[in-house]
């Protein structure tokens, strides 16, 4: 992995803040919302605690008298309205006032909330009652084979006008005991008649306009839809229909009114229409407020929790986007809170107030400060990342700046060019120093090495000539007979070292020669030819192999030189191979150089050799022979290839019977 | 008379045997240690041949200040450089001073002996009227083995007495190709074969400053030179 990976992914360890922060939102969001839920279930609690024993309110029911002391209330006559009799009706709150055509599909759909009665199986309604504002609203679904409506255009108190008629009975607000029926000549709306005795006995049916309504037939039966005024109506409530088979037939009457006197039997469980104004002065942008009775039916409600909606569509895409890495799934949006109602005493229960409360109004808080703080952090973040990739990269180049400067330093061919300076200040430059330092000792010692060769050559060749022309004086002189042999020795000694001095000099004349070679077109096939020939008459004990190309391959350069290369390399060979080996010299062309190759059979070269077989003064093998080693013949091969702008180098043969040198010469 | 050989040689020992040497072969011996020596006694009289070490005592390079003044006394005196110092610029130096032969000291005192033997032979040889019996003629080339001189058409090319025996060799039998180690036994020098090479190369280059045209010493690959007429 790269410096640079190594420290982004460092960088990226710095997205801990903006995780971090998210953390912090949830916990902030959840602190906000058991707050809001306190503080809602405060309120809730405060408002049911304003309505602790309204149940003239709740339920339109006047207070007991202040004055009733004396006699303690009956625990349940005081709430009778808790305990709903068979014939009792409980409206529905509506959300909107249904449309009075007769047709049912504009009230809510809550098969629990009809009520129906019964005479026999072919005579049976249904009813559904509902308020909304100051209105009673009715539904009536009356089954009746054979729906009948009056006759036109006649008295509606001549009974043989009659058809199927139905009556309201209810309490007004004083108790009295009132009736209307209602009757239509066809489809459509109906007229409300109560029935009023004049001061002679007469009767009179004049229509209560209060009272509206339709009627439409519908599959066995008929549906007839009403309004009547809260205001008209007081405790007692209750519907009887009467079904004639034909007009003026006796009917079969039934429903919730006694059918002798049309007193009301069952009540009209009702919250007063104050109550919803009474509840809006809580109302708030975003609330919802529902008093229900002990059983969950919704006597009231107050909802702006819409008006608060809209603003979910204005949130930027951002914001929506970190929503949905903060957002749990399944949080609910809306906050729910219930308190009870007691009555007067706190003893009954007489109701419940529900609250609800979107949550909205925390969330755009949240998200508002989530958006700055992960705004930050994640800008925080990229800053950090990337000065941090920029520092790596920085560090980077100048490391590999310096891994080229050290590379490039210290050349193949053991010379140590010059190292960059560098004043940076920190370890980087601390460690190029140490680097010049070392490389600055290392060329020192290095060229102290090439030319100890040639110093020692020239320190050793005065002292040598001193012993040599001594020694050439002594034979001159009368010596014994059995001094000469050790004279003879001594002589041999000293031409011994005289070809190592030469030997040791070889490579810096060679340098030399090189230094004033000067570079010529030539047929490298023909030098090559002409020297494998001669070797064949230097070397008898060893058979030499030229393959080499047809056509002239000619180079520039100093035929001189390379023959002299290919005497060490042969020589090279020569040592390393046994008697009558088989020693190929190939020459092998490429696109930019000559390849030269000599291939001996013998020892291979061992791993540790390799690159350095070519280096001054390196000697590791074994040679046959005795003649003195430097190390330089392979060293003069480099120097030489390097001429001519190639390179030397060995490998073992494939099936390891021997060894290769190549030299590559460029074209 | 005896001819007087001179040796300049800071180093003792070697002094005393080359004086030995060639006191043995005949020869009467100066020695001098260093330039200030040698100059003061050369003002006085001139040897007849002076063999002289390039670096003197404190003076690196005082064989050659010492040749310049030499050569300046007399234009024919013999002079040999004999020093350890091997390097292909010392030789060209001492050999553009006017020495006749620049010689390393791992030669051997025959050698040395038979290289002063010979440098006066051809002062002697100079001396007398030409004996054309001992010139040997390939083509444009004329050699007085005598004189040590060569020419080429005519023109003297100025060789020193190693240079001489190597043209020698190889012209005396034109085609034959003459190996690195017979041109050593010819010229009466151990060297090795780069200075062989450069010997080759200074060869040509004489030749080819009286004619450019100049191609009689050929290199075979591997094997030595040979002379083509």
């Amino acid at each position: 992995m790269s410096l640079r990976l190594k420290l982004l992914l460092l960088g990226l360890a710095t997205l801990v803040l903006p995780w971090g922060g998210c953390q912090y939102a949830r916990e902030m969001e959840s602190a906000l919302r058991e707050g809001e839920q306190n503080s809602l279930q405060a309120v809730s609690q405060t408002i049911a605690a304003s309505l602790q024993g309204r149940t003239d309110l709740l339920y339109r029911e006047a207070p007991p008298p202040a004055d009733a002391a004396g006699a303690p209330p009956d625990e349940n006559a005081g709430h009778a309205f808790l305990h709903s009799g068979p014939y009792d009706l409980k409206p529905l709150a509506l959300t909107a006032a249904p449309l009075l055509d007769g047709y049912s599909d504009d009230w809510p759909h809550d098969p629990s909330a009809w009520a129906y009665f019964a005479k026999d199986d072919r005579h049976r309604f249904g009813i559904l009652t509902g308020v909304y504002e100051r209105m009673l609203y009715v539904l009536l679904e009356v089954r009746d084979e054979h729906p009948l409506f009056d006759a036109p255009g006649t008295n509606p108190l001549d009974p043989a006008s009659f058809g199927d008629r139905v009556w309201l009975g209810f309490q007004d607000s004083q108790g009295e005991e009132r009736q209307v029926f209602l009757a239509a000549p066809g489809p459509g709306a109906v007229t409300a008649r109560r029935i009023e005795t004049g001061e002679y006995g007469q009767q009179s049916a004049p229509i209560e306009p209060r009272i509206r309504g339709a009627w439409q037939p519908m599959s066995h039966g008929y549906r007839m839809e009403l309004r009547v005024p809260l205001s008209m109506l007081g405790n007692g409530f209750g519907v009887l229909v009467d079904d004639r088979d034909a007009r003026g037939a006796e009917p079969v009457s039934y429903g919730t009114l006694r059918s002798d006197d049309l007193h009301t039997l069952g009540r009209l469980i009702v919250a007063a229409p104050e109550l919803s104004s009474y509840l809006a002065q809580f109302m708030q942008p975003g609330l919802k407020l529902a008093v229900t009775d002990p059983d969950g039916r919704v006597l009231s409600r107050a909802d702006a929790l819409a008006q608060l909606t809209g603003l979910g569509s204005e949130t930027p895409m951002l914001a929506r986007l970190y929503r949905r890495f903060v957002d749990r799934p399944g949080t609910r949006a809306l906050l729910e809170s219930s308190a009870p109602i007691y009555d007067r005493d706190h003893k009954a229960l007489i109701g419940k107030l529900e609250v609800t409360q979107t949550a909205n109004r925390w969330i755009r808080l949240r998200d508002h400060a989530l958006m700055r703080m992960l705004n930050f952090s994640l800008s925080t973040s990229a800053v950090a990342v990337s000065l941090m990739f920029a520092f790596a990269a920085w560090l980077a180049l100048r490391l590999s700046r310096l891994r080229q400067a050290s590379e490039s330093a210290l050349t193949r061919t053991g010379l140590v060019t010059s190292f960059p300076d560098t004043d940076a200040r920190d370890e980087l430059g601390d460690v190029a120093r140490g680097f010049s330092t070392l490389l600055q000792r290392l060329n020192e010692y290095t060229s102290y090495l090439r030319t100890l060769a040639g110093k020692l050559a020239h320190e050793i060749r005065t002292p040598l000539t001193i012993v040599r022309s001594s020694l050439e004086n002594l034979e001159s002189e009368q010596v014994p007979p059995a001094a000469r042999t050790y004279l003879e020795r001594a002589r041999q000694g000293s031409e011994r070292l005289n070809a190592i001095l030469i030997a040791m000099g070889a490579a810096t004349r060679v340098e030399e020669a090189i230094g004033s070679a000067e570079r010529v077109s030539f047929d490298l096939v023909r030098v090559l030819q002409s020297a494998v020939a001669a070797y064949r008459g230097a070397f008898p004990e060893r058979t030499f192999r030229a393959e080499l190309p047809a056509e002239a391959v000619v180079i520039r350069g100093a035929p001189d030189l390379i023959v002299q290369m290919l005497d060490k390399l042969i020589d090279n060979a020569v040592d390393f191979s046994p008697a009558a080996a088989l020693i190929s010299v190939r020459l092998r062309l490429d696109a930019q150089a000559a390849l030269i190759e000599v291939d001996n059979p013998g020892p291979a070269l061992a791993a540790q050799l390799e690159g350095r077989l070519f280096e001054s003064l390196w000697q590791s093998r074994a040679g046959a022979d005795s003649r003195p080693h430097f190390g330089l013949g392979l060293y003069i091969v480099r120097l030489i290839a390097e001429f001519h702008g190639g390179e030397a180098s060995a490998v073992n043969l494939p099936d390891g019977s021997g060894v290769r040198f190549m030299v590559s010469l460029s074209r | 008379m005896k001819r007087l050989v001179a040796i300049v040689e800071d180093e003792a020992a070697i002094r005393d045997n080359y004086a030995a040497a060639f006191l043995r072969e005949g020869y009467a011996v100066r020695t001098y240690a260093n330039r200030a020596q040698a100059m003061s006694a050369f003002a006085a009289r001139l040897p007849d041949l002076a063999v002289i070490d390039i670096s003197l005592e404190d003076e690196p390079e005082g064989g050659f200040e010492l040749c310049r003044q030499l050569r300046a006394l007399s234009a024919e005196l013999p002079i040999i450089f004999l020093t350890a110092r091997d390097s292909e610029l010392d030789a060209v130096s001492g050999l553009r001073l006017g020495a006749d032969d620049f010689l390393t000291k791992d030669l051997s005192l025959a050698h040395l002996i038979a290289r002063v033997n010979a440098l006066f032979r051809r002062v002697e040889a100079l001396r007398r009227p030409n004996t054309p019996d001992e010139i040997v003629r390939r083509g444009a080339l004329a050699l007085d083995a005598e004189r040590m001189q060569a020419q080429w058409d005519g023109q003297v090319v100025l060789l020193s007495l190693t240079e001489f025996w190597i043209v020698h060799a190889l012209a005396r039998h034109p085609g034959h190709v003459r190996n690195r180690q017979q041109l050593m036994d010819a010229a009466n020098v151990v060297l090795d074969d780069n200075t062989i090479t450069s010997h080759v190369k200074r060869i040509r280059r004489k030749f080819q400053s009286i004619d450019p045209k100049f191609d009689a010493v050929q290199t075979v690959y591997g094997m030595g030179y040979r002379w083509v007429e």
